[in-house]
C-alpha cells in the first residue's frame, strides 16, 4: 500500500542523500521528532544547513514540501489560513447588483463559482493548513526567530493538538499522529523563543561542522573538484573563523567562495588563496576586511 | 517509573515535568529508547532548550542513570574515573591489571563512554554496514581478516539486544531509578551488571565493543567531548567562555510599542452586516522594538578587565538592536552627564540622554565602588533621574556579590537602580525584571 510505504519513509532514519550530508546527531533528532510526531526545532549558526534538511528530505523521499518563510510581520493567519474579506465584500455586492441587472434583463456578473453562503470559498489556506491536510508531507517553518513575539505562542495550540480551525468558516483541519507531517522549524537564535514553545518541540542545536566534516560537505557539493584547492580553502576558512571576526564566515560563504575560485585555473586559484584575493565573499564588514588583509 | 526524573533534572536548572515522563514513555513504546545511549539522545531532545542546557543536562544524566557525580570544577573524565560504575565496568578486563605499564586510562574512558552512548542508530548503521560488505564487495571483507570478526561480535550483540523485551528493559530502568533513591547502596547499576546496554545480558565478551573505525560509539567523544556539553558555571563573572551564554540571556529582552490601524476585515464584516454601511473600525497594532542605552564605567584600573568582554557582548547584539544601541562612558559615577566616546572627551549633558524614548532599556555596567565623597548628592540625583525616565534600568556589577554589602557607594546606588552581578545568571535575572516592566505605552 502506498500510504504504508510513505509511513515507512517517514519513520525510518534518514541520514542524508547524495547531495546532502546530514550530521549523525541531527539525523537522530529528526528521526525522533518524526516518530513522536513532534516538530523538530533546529538552532545554530547561519549557513550550517538547517533549512536544507527538510528540503533534501522531501526531495529524497518524494514527499510534498510546504514552506513558511517567517518574517518580522508574520502572523498565524498567514501560516494557517486567511479569510479574504475584500472578495467576500465584492461578491456580496455582486449579489445585490445581479438582482438589479436581472430586472433590466442584463447578464449577471460572475463570482467564479463562489457563493457568499459558503464561507469556505473565501478561505485561503496557508502552508500550515495545506500541510496538515496532506498526510505525510513535510513542513518547513524557516527562521522563526524573526517572527513577532506572539507568533510562536500562537503556534502552540496547533502543534500540541495537531489541528487548525479555519477562520470564519470554522472548518477543522485535523491530522492523525501517524500521518502528521514532518515539521522542521529553524532559528538563528536572534531572539530567544518562549520556553513553553520549545517544550513542544524536539530541540537540536547544530554545532559548526568540524574541518573533517567540512571536507566531506565540500566533496558532496563539488565531487570533481581539486583536493588541494579544497584543503587550502578549508584551511584558510577555519583560520578566518578563529580570528574572532565581527562576523565569522559561514558554510554558505565558503561554498560561494569556492564556486568563484573554480572559474579559474588551478594555479590561479591557489594564487588567489595565498594572496587572499576575493575575500569580499567570505568577509562582510569593513573592519574585518582590514584585519584579514 | 521515572517519577523522580523531572525533579532530578529540575534540580540542575533544566525544564522537566510530567510531560517529560509521558513523552519518554511514548518514546520507549515507539522503540526509540533501547539503550542507555538512546535514552541520552531522547532525553536530550526532550529536556534541553538551548546549547547552554547541554552541560547541565549531561551532568544530570550521568548522575541519574549512572550515579556519576561531576563535582564543581571537575571534568567528566575525572568524575568517571572515581565513580563506582566505571570501576565495576573495568573488572571486565582482568588481563590488563597485570600488565607492567599502567592501563591507558584515556583509552578506557573512551571505551566506557562509547558503551554508555552506544545507540540503536549505531547498531543500525553497523547492520547496514555489514549488508554492504556482503553484497557489494566480498573480496574486501576477505582481505581484512580482523574486521569481519569484530563485526560478527557486534552483530551477535546487536541480535542479543534485539531479543530483549520491552518489559525487561523497563524493569531494568526501574531498578536503576530505585538504586538512585538509596544511593551508595552499592546495588546494581546498569554498568555493574556487566553491560551498559541491555544486550550485555551476561554475554558481553572481554574487550566489549570494538569501536575502531566503524559504528560503535563513535559519537560518544564527539557528543561529550564538545565544550558545549561541559557544564558552564553561570554564576561566574563574564569571561570568554561564558559570553555566549550571557548573550543568550540578553536576547531574551522583550519590547513592544503600539500604533492604531484601520481594521479592514472587521470594517467589511460589520459593514456587510449593516447592509452596506461601512464604519471604520480601528485596532491597535503591536510592533516590536528593542532599544538599548549602555552606560559603561571605563575609568580606573578596576574596570579594565571587564570592558573588553562587555563591549564584545553588546557588539554581538548590534545586529539585533540595529540603530538602537547607544553607548556612553563615565568614570566611577556620573555628574550631570556622560561621554559618548571611549576616551571620554565628548561630554553629553544628562538632559540629552534623558531625551531618549522611555522605552529604552538602560544597562549600567560598573563596579559602583568608589570613595564615598565621590558619590555626591548631585551624582545620586543624576542616577535617580535616569531611573525615573527609564523604568527598565538595571545595573550590572562585575564585582563579586559578596563584596557588595561592604561598600557604602554600592549600597547607595543599588537602592536607586536594581543591581545584578555581571554574570550570565545575573543578566538572566536582570532581563526577567525588565520584561516585567513592559507595555507602558507611548511617551
Amino acid at each position: 500500500m502506498p500510504s504504508n510505504f510513505k509511513n515507512m519513509a517517514l519513520t525510518k532514519i534518514w541520514t542524508g542523500s547524495e547531495h546532502y550530508l546530514c550530521d549523525a546527531e541531527l539525523a537522530q533528532a529528526f528521526h525522533m521528532a518524526r516518530v513522536l510526531g513532534m516538530p523538530l526545532l533546529i538552532e545554530g549558526e547561519p549557513g550550517t544547513g538547517k533549512t536544507e534538511l527538510p528540503i533534501q528530505f522531501s526531495k529524497d523521499n518524494d514527499l510534498e514540501l510546504f514552506i513558511f518563510p517567517v518574517g518580522s510581520k508574520s502572523t498565524l493567519e498567514q501560516f494557517v489560513a486567511k479569510f479574504d474579506h475584500v472578495k467576500y465584500l465584492r461578491d456580496s455586492q455582486v449579489e445585490v447588483l445581479n438582482a438589479q441587472r436581472e430586472e433590466k434583463s442584463l447578464d449577471p456578473l460572475s463570482t467564479s463559482g463562489r457563493s457568499t453562503e459558503v464561507l469556505d470559498d473565501y478561505v485561503m489556506m496557508g502552508p500550515g493548513a495545506k500541510a496538515f491536510s496532506k498526510p505525510h508531507s513535510v513542513l518547513l517553518i524557516d527562521e522563526i526567530d524573526k517572527a513577532p513575539r506572539e507568533f510562536p505562542n500562537d503556534l502552540l495550540f496547533a502543534l500540541s493538538h495537531r489541528k487548525f480551525i479555519l477562520p470564519e468558516s470554522g472548518k477543522v483541519i485535523e491530522v492523525s499522529e501517524e500521518e502528521m507531517p514532518a515539521i522542521v522549524i529553524t532559528s538563528n537564535r536572534e531572539q530567544e523563543l518562549p520556553t513553553a514553545f520549545k517544550g513542544r518541540c524536539i530541540y537540536h542545536y547544530i554545532s559548526f561542522p568540524s574541518a573533517q566534516m567540512m571536507l566531506e560537505i565540500m566533496r558532496k557539493h563539488f565531487p570533481d573538484a581539486d583536493e588541494e584547492i579544497i584543503e587550502k580553502c578549508i584551511g584558510l576558512f577555519y583560520q578566518l573563523r578563529n580570528l574572532g571576526l565581527e562576523r565569522a564566515p559561514s558554510t554558505r560563504e565558503l561554498l560561494n567562495w569556492f564556486k568563484y575560485l573554480r572559474t579559474f585555473s588551478k594555479s590561479e586559484a591557489l594564487d588567489k588563496i595565498s594572496t587572499r584575493d576575493g575575500m569580499g565573499i567570505l568577509v562582510k564588514t569593513e573592519n574585518d576586511l582590514k584585519r584579514v588583509k | 517509573m521515572f517519577e523522580s526524573l523531572p525533579q532530578h533534572f529540575r534540580d540542575f536548572g533544566l525544564k522537566a515535568d510530567i510531560r517529560t515522563i509521558m513523552l519518554l514513555r511514548k518514546s520507549i513504546a515507539k522503540g526509540l529508547a533501547n539503550t542507555l545511549g538512546d535514552l541520552y539522545l531522547v532525553l536530550k531532545g526532550l529536556v534541553t532548550r538551548s546549547p547552554k542546557d547541554y552541560g547541565p543536562f549531561t551532568t544530570a544524566f550521568y548522575k541519574y542513570f549512572l550515579d556519576i557525580d561531576i563535582k564543581h570544577g571537575e571534568n567528566l573524565d575525572q568524575a568517571i574515573l572515581r565513580s563506582e560504575a566505571f570501576n565495576k565496568w573495568r573488572q571486565k578486563f582482568p588481563g590488563q591489571e597485570d600488565e607492567l605499564d599502567k592501563p591507558d586510562m584515556d583509552k578506557l574512558i573512551d571505551q566506557f563512554l562509547n558503551e554508555v552512548h552506544l545507540s540503536s542508530y549505531d547498531i543500525q548503521e553497523l547492520v547496514s554496514g555489514k549488508d554492504i560488505l556482503n553484497n557489494d564487495d566480498p573480496s574486501m571483507a576477505d582481505s581484512d581478516s580482523d574486521s569481519p570478526d569484530a563485526l560478527q561480535n557486534l552483530l551477535q550483540k546487536a541480535a542479543d539486544y534485539n531479543g530483549i523485551s520491552l518489559e525487561e528493559l523497563m524493569r531494568r530502568m526501574e531498578e536503576v531509578a530505585k538504586n538512585q533513591e538509596r544511593r551508595h547502596s552499592g546495588g546494581q547499576h546498569w554498568i555493574g551488571q556487566g553491560g551498559i546496554s541491555p544486550y550485555g545480558n551476561g554475554g558481553a565478551a572481554p574487550g566489549g565493543i570494538r569501536v575502531g573505525g566503524v559504528g560503535g560509539g563513535k559519537m560518544a567523544r564527539m557528543v561529550i567531548g564538545n565544550a558545549n556539553y561541559y557544564p558552564v558555571d553561570t554564576k561566574v563573572t563574564l569571561q570568554d567562555n561564558n559570553i555566549d551564554v550571557a548573550l543568550a540571556f540578553l536576547k531574551g529582552i522583550q519590547d513592544e510599542s503600539s500604533e492604531i490601524l484601520l481594521d479592514i476585515p472587521a470594517t467589511i464584516k460589520e459593514g456587510v452586516k449593516e447592509g452596506g454601511l461601512f464604519l471604520p473600525i480601528q485596532k491597535e497594532k503591536l510592533t516590536q522594538k528593542v532599544q538599548v542605552i549602555l552606560l559603561i564605567d571605563n575609568g580606573g584600573w578596576s574596570m579594565t578587565p571587564f570592558i573588553k568582554n562587555v563591549t564584545r557582548l553588546f557588539s554581538k547584539m548590534k545586529r539585533r538592536f540595529a540603530h538602537d544601541l547607544k553607548t556612553y562612558y563615565y568614570h566611577n559615577t556620573i555628574y550631570g552627564g556622560a561621554y559618548s566616546d571611549l576616551k571620554r572627551s565628548k561630554f553629553e549633558n544628562i538632559d540629552k540622554i534623558l531625551k531618549h524614548h522611555k522605552n529604552y532599556s538602560l544597562f549600567i555596567i560598573g563596579d559602583a565602588d568608589m570613595a564615598p565623597y565621590e558619590l555626591s548628592q548631585e551624582s545620586v540625583r543624576s542616577w535617580k533621574k535616569l531611573e525615573e525616565r527609564f523604568p527598565r534600568a538595571v545595573w550590572l556589577n562585575p564585582l563579586d556579590e559578596r563584596f557588595w554589602t561592604g561598600s557604602y557607594t554600592i549600597n547607595t546606588l543599588r537602592e536607586v537602580i536594581p543591581m545584578f552581578p555581571l554574570s550570565p545568571h545575573g543578566i538572566e535575572k536582570a532581563v526577567e525584571l525588565m520584561n516585567k516592566k513592559r507595555g507602558f505605552g507611548k511617551g
